[in-house]
């Protein structure tokens, strides 16, 4: 049976999802998505600015090709969450929604207590809920059981580049999911992408790390190849670490044997 | 007479430049109808009712759309 990600019946053939806020311009934007292979990216709902209205996005992203993942970031509590997911699927009639609810602005950490109680509302009002949360495996179980598509577990803080800081928590989400696990926030290199996908992960969200650096589309690609190299990794029977050396090389047979 | 619509935050008066609809007030504003959704004192209006919807002095409009994001 061939490896396929399925998220709420929808098969995406890439791992790698993709945020689209922080690059250049559209045009850099596009150019990276299109060569990180991903299908689905996200996009946030903010105020036209009516002294200088721009198309926003939805002129932009290819919806044929992407699958658009509209998020409730600026949301302080569960209310004004569900309040952007309404908003976001008049706007672009897409229940799909990255549900978020961050109402420290420091480190933009997730509130379970709102982002649970927002989700229960959502997934009754047919939404498909893809939470972002904190690597909390009591609420990742309580998250599925309330309906929703994945959990979006995080492995550092949004855009700190800290990379896998949760892992072992993470490590037990995967353990004991019924719904696809998406590691999501702080994945700063394509090294962290492949670390967790190696440990079981269903796929990635990258924004920051490709779209902040050098050469956005490039990083794409570098990404791309992890989260596949990780994959490939997990399946194939990664082993252990082990305190000490076990060599390689047979220990016998040495030139300076009697 | 003039005529005040709060429009994302800030007050705006009409004169004898008040839209007819929320459609006309987008047109008014240059605002692309087809990529925004708009709210109407707290209740989501349809694109499809944008046209229909009339505006009366003291609403409070948001009008939103897509940017990028994470």
């Amino acid at each position: 049976m061939p490896d396929q990600l399925i998220i709420a019946g929808k098969r995406f053939d890439s791992r790698l999802f993709i945020g689209t806020g922080k690059y250049s311009g559209p045009g850099m934007m596009i150019k990276s998505i299109e060569a990180s292979g991903s299908s689905m990216v996200t996009v946030a709902l903010r105020r036209v600015d009516i002294n200088n209205p721009d198309d926003g996005l939805l002129r932009v992203i290819d919806r044929e090709k992407y699958q658009l993942l509209p998020n409730t970031s600026g949301a302080r509590d569960g209310d004004e969450a569900v309040r952007l997911a309404r908003l976001a699927r008049a706007a672009s009639g897409i229940n799909w929604i990255k549900l978020e609810v961050t109402p420290d602005p420091y480190y933009l950490l997730p509130d379970p207590v709102e982002t649970l109680k927002a989700a229960v509302v959502l997934v009754k009002e047919g939404f498909i809920v893809l939470p972002y949360i904190n690597a909390d495996p009591v609420l990742a179980k309580k998250l599925q059981d309330a309906g929703t598509a994945t959990v979006m577990p995080l492995a550092s803080p949004i855009g700190s580049n800290q990379g896998l800081q949760t892992r072992a928590a993470i490590e037990i989400i995967i353990e004991q999911a019924t719904v696809p696990v998406v590691v999501d926030a702080g994945l700063g290199l394509p090294s962290h992408a492949a670390q967790a996908m190696e440990i079981g992960a269903d796929a990635v969200l990258v924004n920051t790390a490709i779209a902040t650096a050098g050469d956005p589309v490039a990083m794409a690609v570098a990404f791309k190849m992890a989260v596949e190299a990780g994959r490939m990794a997990y399946f194939s029977g990664p082993r252990g670490a082990m305190r000490g050396a076990s060599a390689s090389s047979p220990l016998t047979g040495f030139l300076t044997e009697a | 007479m003039s005529v005040q619509l709060k429009i994302n935050g800030e007050l705006k008066t009409f004169e004898s430049d008040m839209p007819g609809s929320l459609g006309a007030l987008l047109e008014q504003l240059g605002v692309d109808a087809a990529t925004v959704v708009a709210e109407v004192d707290g209740v989501i209006i349809e694109r499809a009712k944008f046209g229909s919807t009339v505006l009366r002095g003291g609403e409070n409009i948001e009008l939103i759309r897509f940017v990028g994001g994470g």
